[in-house]
């Protein structure tokens, strides 16, 4: 019954013949075809012309076909032929075409006139936006160091501004939110045990799964397309499912187990489990023996954590949490316990993965069908450029730095993010360049170039950041859409989105490593420009000819093709995507190969490197601050149509999900004598209130926090749906603790308390 | 075509509404306008909770009242579906007014309801939500089979949900979209006996003595009009009618 695509579109050419009568009467047979919705295309079908791209809706990177028919996109799908899309796409990448339609993107370069923070812009051409932007950016090269000058760039783009320029241009303080804001520590944490970052995308081996253990992971509600599609198949194939969390959460409901945790005590709810793996002897032998150091000490140290010393703490059962343990080990080496997104919670949290990944060792299932595979990135050439003055600092989404070495090119600025004395190790975290620009210290940043990031939204502490933009000599924000931080910009620059533009390729490390394409479906918006071009264009300017060599994108695409034997025709040939094969086993490596790069080579249980710096090196539980009378702990996370501060203005995606509601036990709630659809304001610890946002009293929290979802509560900005629309949590999170080891911002450290909206 | 079906599959779905946003994207639905509404259902107490989600959308009855009542032939069968011809719909509103899953909605003076993609089955597609679906909850094809892969679905199901079962294979006639329940229907928000109002009785009967019903039917649209659109000025506030059945729990529309 159902068709290749490729079969599709070949029918559809075949039955073009018999539209093409039809649609020769013209637009208004079309439109009437079209009325009645009796057939899909309404256009003739021989105009549709298919493109290849990966979505940008969110950080995924699914792989898209883009249908566009006039130079207008019609329609989105999922790209069969993608490892990650399968030929389906979430809600948000769906709403790809309404992003692009958006009709509040920015139009035009814009240079401030007024007051900063007040949206008093004219519109310029390019030439003397770029051309100002080069200068004031040289200017602080030259007179302060490239060092004087930050970088921050999030998006499936950041490649241009999270990357490229910033190294080309000779500074080390280039920070992305994917990092101290998300998953730093789960990477060092990776990186210390295994030798290896977890990586982008978890490299659960959901096909053979039988037993998954969720905490601190929100599928569903994450929206992340491929991981919703190997869940919801792992549970029909009859997979058993506990969900750890504080809230009845969307897994909760399809959960065998819910375990409603208090919030902050993870880790000895992973210390029992591995205690009871222990005592009871349930854990894998013969795998700790082979591939791992480090157990005796871990045995020794797990004494103490049994479920009965966890129950109180976590206010847990201890009974269930022997069970688990119990179903578990029944189930190794096919029971997992993916790690979460987003872990950055109570600033401990570098441990608190270790004591994840720890368990799973225990399991022994790293490497394992049923546990975790290990993924493998294609080898693709840069194109030639000189070596860059600084080394790669900024990492993204997955990255580690090596071990506990802090990445500092010798001779060279150090990075202004106080890796080393503030924290140990990893890459560049974003929210430690916000003070160097206020106090100078180590020494000051003058200037800041904002590639797709909401400073409002992503980065916590918004006072500070306020205070940081008004003394910084010169910032340049390039985005689509007018976020509220845009305002405080000296110049914007309006960027094409990722349907009118070429791209770097998405080089991926999977299960089979791949390649996707990203081309322009459509022209861009008159007045706005690719990414690449912006970069390169800044560069020439900057005096950088020498890395941007290439003439055109098609040249620097085919020449990193040409390093694999492949070009952008036969990429475009291939659908999009390259696919090669990998060693997702730990039986695909040979004797004396090991997939663990650790100094020893094996999984590191107990890690010498966190000893000698000064660090537990085996995970332990530190309890957290309880949040004072009268006030809840905040949490925050994801609805599936929505990304971080970026989609609440798509016009489909604001339509179903306007704003965000203030989720409050409904026990707590009436106590308060509040219901669902009340408004209330949000207080913190500190005083800082949120805007109004709407009650949803639910049996489906814990009666000691309250829940939003991230991203809403713009304030500021020109988004003309998404302004004044909820409550923002990052205007909440006015306080964080840093973890010592990886420099990631816990921020569930705040408290709010709920005042009705008089 | 053979008499066909989709299939949803609550224990399945995740709530993600990809369904939602690929039906509005791929029909073109003016803003405002959903033919796919994700329904959110939680019964208990905390901690003993159960939850599912619940795609409400066109049920596609094989009886369906709002075919046997639509005055202009708007809404008629088609291989299984309730397809719509957008053209001939005045906005009556009498397909709001007598379905019994209340789904019809008048927008902007014409009907709005899923209209079954009928044409990419054709083509030998799947329709726009079937295909984007992430969690695989969604099926569409030949009536029988559909009926037989829910059977084996819910059979397997029992164990992890001992009221797993099969909704909408008598209701209204048999529906056009066999559901795969996680609860009881009443639990869920469906009603289990679905009936056909006697408006629609009346109408299906007096239909065919044509010139006679077609007089009173223009007369009847005009107060069609007024209900209907009570009706919906009542659903923009309280939405009364379709609320789910859930004592002691919480339900609500996402
Ligand atoms: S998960 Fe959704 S938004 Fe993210 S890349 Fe995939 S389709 Fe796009
Ligand atoms: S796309 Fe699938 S999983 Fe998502 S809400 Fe729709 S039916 Fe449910
Ligand atoms: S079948 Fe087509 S019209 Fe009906 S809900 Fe699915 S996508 Fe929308």
């Amino acid at each position: 019954m159902t068709l290749t695509r490729r079969e599709f579109l070949r029918r559809l050419g075949a039955f073009a013949g018999a539209w093409a009568g039809l649609s020769q009467l013209g637009e208004p047979v079309l439109r009437f075809l079209r009325a009645r919705q009796i057939r899909w295309p309404w256009y003739r079908p021989e105009e549709i012309r298919v493109t290849y791209n990966y979505c940008d809706m969110c950080m995924w990177r699914c792989g898209m076909r883009v249908y566009s028919v006039n130079g207008r996109v019609v329609k989105v799908e999922g790209n069969p032929k993608d490892p990650k899309s399968r030929g389906r796409l979430c809600g948000r990448g769906q709403a790809a075409v309404a992003h692009l339609y958006d009709p509040d993107r920015l139009r035009k370069p814009l240079i401030r006139t007024g007051e900063r923070g007040t949206w008093s812009f004219r519109e310029a051409t390019w030439e003397e936006a770029l051309d100002r932007a080069a200068e004031a950016l040289a200017r602080l090269r030259d007179q302060y160091g490239p060092e004087s000058v930050a970088w921050f760039a999030h998006t499936t783009g950041d490649f241009w501004f999270g990357d490229y320029l910033p190294l080309a241009f000779g500074s080390p303080n280039v920070g992305k939110p994917s990092t101290g804001l998300c998953l730093t520590p789960r990477e060092i944490a990776a990186q210390i045990t295994f030798g290896r970052g977890v990586g982008g995308h978890e490299p659960v081996d959901w096909e053979n799964t039988r037993y998954i253990v969720l905490i601190g992971n929100h599928i569903g509600e994450n929206a992340h397309n491929t991981v919703m599609q190997d869940f919801a198949r792992a549970l029909a194939r009859g997979a058993k499912l506990v969900v750890v969390d504080p809230r009845y959460s969307t897994a909760a409901m399809k959960a065998h187990r819910w375990l409603p945790i208090k919030p902050g005590t993870d880790t000895a709810l992973l210390l029992a489990w591995m205690n009871v793996l222990i005592t009871e002897g349930l854990y894998d032998r013969e795998y700790i023996e082979k591939y791992t150091i480090g157990f005796e000490r871990l045995a020794e140290h797990i004494q103490p954590f049994t479920p009965e010393w966890a129950a109180p703490i976590t206010e847990l059962p201890a009974e269930v949490i022997r069970e688990v343990a119990r179903e578990m080990a029944a189930h190794r080496p096919r029971a997992v316990v993916p790690p979460g997104r987003h872990v950055v919670w109570y600033g401990n949290d570098t441990q608190r993965m270790r004591a994840l990944f720890i368990l799973n060792v225990l399991l022994g299932n790293i490497g394992r069908p049923g546990g975790f595979y290990i993924p493998r990135a294609p080898a693709l050439d840069p194109y030639p450029h000189p070596p860059f003055p600084v080394e790669v600092a900024a990492g993204g989404c997955g990255a580690a730095a090596a071990g506990l070495k802090i990445p500092d090119t010798p001779g060279h600025p150090p990075r202004a993010d106080g890796v080393g004395s503030k924290f140990a190790t990893g890459p560049v975290v974003i929210q430690e360049l916000i003070e160097p620009m206020i106090t100078g210290q180590p020494y000051p940043i003058r200037g800041l170039v904002v590639y797709g990031v909401n400073l409002f939204h992503s980065i916590p502490n918004v006072p500070r950041t306020i205070e940081a933009l008004k003394r910084l000599e010169f910032v340049l924000a390039i985005d689509v859409l007018p976020q509220e931080h845009l305002a405080w910009a000296d110049i914007i620059l309006p960027e094409a989105t990722f349907l009118e533009r070429y791209d770097e390729l998405w080089v991926a490390s999977h299960r089979t490593p791949y390649i996707a394409l990203r081309e322009p479906a459509v022209e861009p918006l008159p007045d706005t420009r690719p990414g690449w071009w912006i970069a390169r264009e800044l560069g020439m300017r900057l005096g950088l000819a020498d890395y941007f060599a290439w003439s055109d994108i098609e040249e620097y695409l085919n020449t990193r093709l040409m390093s694999v034997g492949l070009s952008l025709e036969k990429l475009r040939e291939a659908e999009g995507i390259f696919t090669w094969s990998g060693k997702p086993y730990l039986e695909d490596y040979g004797e004396g190969e090991t997939p663990f790069p650790t100094p020893s080579g094996k999984i590191e249980i107990y890690s010498e490197a966190l000893a000698r710096a000064g660090f537990d090196p085996l995970p332990v539980y530190e309890p957290v601050e309880e949040p004072p009378p009268g006030y809840f702990r905040l949490l925050y996370g994801r609805h599936p149509l929505h990304t971080f501060g970026k989609t609440q203005n798509n016009p489909w995606l604001a339509e179903v999900y306007p704003e965000n509601e203030v989720w409050i036990n409904e026990e707590a709630a009436a106590a308060l004598g509040l219901k669902t659809g009340d408004r209330v304001i949000l207080e913190n610890q500190d005083g800082v209130r949120s805007g109004p946002v709407r009650v949803r009293a639910t049996p489906r929290i814990r009666k000691d926090a309250v829940y939003l979802v991230h991203g809403f509560g713009h304030r500021g900005s020109r988004l003309s749906r998404a302004e004044g629309r909820g409550a923002s949590d990052n205007m909440l999170i006015t306080r964080y603790r840093l973890d010592p080891i990886s420099g990631g911002a816990g921020m569930r450290v705040n408290f709010v308390r709920l005042i009705r909206e008089v | 075509m053979a008499r066909l079906a989709m299939l949803i599959d609550l224990s399945r779905c995740l709530g993600c509404q990809a369904c939602v946003i690929a039906c509005k994207a791929g029909r073109e639905i003016p803003p405002g306008e959903r033919w796919i509404e994700i329904r959110e259902v939680v019964v208990g107490r905390f901690p003993e909770l159960r939850g599912a989600f619940v795609p409400h959308r066109c049920f596609h009855c094989a009886e369906a009242a709002c075919v046997q009542v639509c005055p202009t032939r708007a809404l008629y069968k088609k291989d299984g579906f309730t397809v719509v011809d957008f053209e001939r719909c005045t906005g009556c509103g009498y397909c709001a007014e007598v379905c019994p899953f209340g789904v019809p909605r008048i927008m902007d003076g014409r009907v709005s309801k899923c209209a079954s993609c009928l044409d990419l089955v054709q083509m030998g597609w799947e329709p726009w939500c079937v295909q984007t679906c992430p969690a695989g909850a969604l099926q569409c094809g030949p009536r029988e089979e559909i009926l037989t892969e829910a059977r084996t679905r819910v059979a397997a199901l029992r164990d992890r949900y001992p009221n797993a079962q099969i909704y909408g294979e008598t209701q209204m006639g048999g529906l056009g979209v066999i559901l795969i329940l996680t609860e009881p229907p009443e639990v869920l928000g469906l009603p289990p006996q679905p009936q056909m109002p006697p408006l629609a009785l009346w109408k299906g009967g007096a239909q065919p003595l044509s010139l006679g019903a077609l007089v009173l039917s223009v007369i009847t649209s005009g107060i069609a009009f007024f209900i209907a659109r009570r009706r919906h000025l009542e659903e923009n506030g309280a939405r009364k009618g379709s609320e789910p059945i859930t004592p002691a729990s919480e339900t609500r529309k996402e």
